[in-house]
């Protein structure tokens, strides 16, 4: 049975909810007037690549459409994750990986029970905080509001508050362990590159489980593109769980003139008892 | 053992209050005005943005005292309850504010963000003014491009806030909230015909003086305000805070 799994996803019940429209003035218009996604990346006063906006997860350009769902055998249990989804970044980080990540063997014995147990600790399932790369892949919208010394991001997901300082500061030597850790910026060229250490221990990267422990490090590189796209570009190097560091590319799109809704995870929660492993 | 509502409230603030045993991370801020001795200068002038208006920006806790009661420096008389309301607010005090949806991890909603006893970061950004609390790890955003609220919004426990300048004064209109809303501990009601008015002025560098005007027509029998202040926390940073980790107080909630 995949309940837990199920469940984690039917926790994003307020997806069914209306992103209120709002529409921004100061955003570039083609001539139906809609905003133009092509156009430049804004800057701001000094210069720099505005990475503001709300955001949505969507897949690698250039990724095949997933085949149709297979029919399931009479008597066989069905097959009710669909295939596009467990070969989502979201569900398995490593999707495009021929070979799988890089695991340590303890991390592998470590992802192996999770999948078994169809990830029914899946933090995100408990209405505990996702890890970085969940919020980076998930289907609710992200809003990024860049200042001159931080960069807020607000995840619609639950509860997710991130800041990314850029005011020079470097990252602390021995931090109190955070689910979203300790993260500092600076501009390469038009890349915000973003170092982030502090991470709790065990932390899950996806669905199934890939693990992020205390030792890990992610750097981030940030790039507007244009006006409706960015792209991260992660760098895992946690050698407590993978033997060598490890890149995967994230895409996101402008979701113009709207606004983010709350999300509130907790509120009449009835799931977390129902979750089953095998 | 019957348990004092002191006792209860103390249980209610602890629910959640876990990430006080950790370390908030201290760094200095360079553009903090400073004394000889190296202290911030709470007293110093106003900071301003471009525009030449006041900068809120900073990480503010309010005085302390209003987290039970927000209403607890008015006189009698003063907060009219709607009958029901009444009925309602006496038995949320009654059996000790057990139902209180914050202690089930749910959002403290607006305006009593601003009398729980934990630090928020105000932020000042094109067009809007940004507001992370660090209770619930919840956020606010009040619009400043001119907008108007909207007629018929989502109901939210944050609400939907546009905010304008008169003058020096910051002025937050807000609206569009739940119909079970809980504006202190105690619970004093709120319904989702609630209209928040809140005037923030930064009187110095580490104070601001807030007036929160609850106008309520289906819980009160006229508008009432509240006077509270904000104090800066300088050199330091809001920390994490996760209500639901290894939360086991919920099931020990007691109350008649």
């Amino acid at each position: 049975m995949r309940t837990a799994c199920i469940a984690g996803l039917m926790l994003s019940a307020t997806a069914l909810a209306q992103w209120p429209e709002y529409r921004n003035a100061k955003a570039p218009r083609t001539v139906e007037g809609k905003v133009d996604l092509s156009a430049p990346a804004p800057r701001t006063a000094g210069g720099r690549p505005d990475l503001s906006g709300v955001w949505e997860y969507m897949r690698p350009p250039g990724t095949p459409p997933p085949p149709p769902p297979a029919r399931a055998t009479p008597g066989a249990p069905a097959d009710i994750i669909p295939l596009a989804v467990r070969t989502s970044q979201f569900w398995n980080l490593g999707a495009s990986f021929k070979e799988g990540l890089p695991f340590t063997p303890r991390a592998a014995e470590l992802h192996r029970q999770r999948v078994a147990s169809n990830s029914q600790d899946n933090p995100d399932a408990h209405c505990l905080p996702l890890g970085l790369m969940q919020l980076h892949t998930h289907g609710q919208p992200r809003k990024m509001i860049q200042t001159p010394d931080v960069i807020v991001i607000i995840y619609e997901a639950n509860a997710g508050l991130r800041q990314i300082f850029t005011d020079g500061r470097p990252l602390p030597k021995d931090p109190q362990p955070w689910w979203f850790g300790y993260s500092a910026g600076k501009w390469d060229g038009d890349s915000m590159v973003v170092e982030t250490n502090g991470f709790r221990d065990l932390g899950w990267l996806d669905v199934e489980g890939s693990p992020l422990t205390e030792a890990g490090k992610l750097i981030e590189r940030f790039r507007r593109r244009d006006y409706g796209h960015l792209q991260i570009e992660v760098t895992i190097d946690d050698p407590k769980a993978y033997t060598r560091p490890w890149t995967v590319t994230v895409h996101q799109r402008l979701m113009p003139d709207t606004e983010l809704i709350e999300f509130v995870c907790q509120e009449n929660e009835k799931d977390a008892p129902h979750l089953k492993g095998q | 053992m019957k348990l004092s509502r002191r006792t209860v409230c103390a249980l209610l603030l602890l629910a959640p209050a876990a990430p006080l045993a950790a370390q908030w991370t201290d760094y200095p801020k360079p553009v903090i005005p400073r004394l000889p001795d190296g202290t911030p200068n709470l007293a110093a002038s106003v900071p301003k943005t471009p525009d030449g208006k006041p900068d809120l920006s900073g990480i503010w806790e309010t005085s302390p005292g209003y987290t039970g009661n927000i209403a607890r420096d008015l006189k009698n008389g003063e907060v009219q309850f709607q009958p029901w309301a009444e009925t309602l607010y006496k038995h949320r005090v009654e059996t000790m504010s057990r139902e209180d949806p914050q202690a089930r991890c749910v959002l403290s909603g607006v305006p009593r963000e601003n009398v729980v006893p934990y630090p928020f970061k105000i932020f000042n950004t094109n067009g809007e003014i940004v507001i992370l609390y660090e209770a619930l790890h919840s956020y606010r955003q009040i619009f400043m491009d001119g907008r108007p609220l909207p007629k018929n919004p989502n109901p939210t426990w944050m609400g939907y806030s546009v905010g304008h300048w008169d003058g020096d004064t910051l002025v937050v209109e807000s609206s569009g909230f739940v119909d079970n809303n809980w504006l202190d501990n105690n619970g004093h009601p709120g319904t989702e015909a609630l209209h928040l008015t809140e005037r923030f002025r930064r009187r110095d560098f580490g104070h601001i003086d807030a007036a929160i005007t609850v106008d309520d027509p289906k819980a009160y029998k006229k508008p009432w305000t509240v006077n509270l202040k904000f104090n800066l926390n300088p050199d330091t940073e809001l920390i994490e805070y996760v209500c639901d980790e290894n939360e086991k107080d919920v099931n020990h909630l007691v109350g008649k």
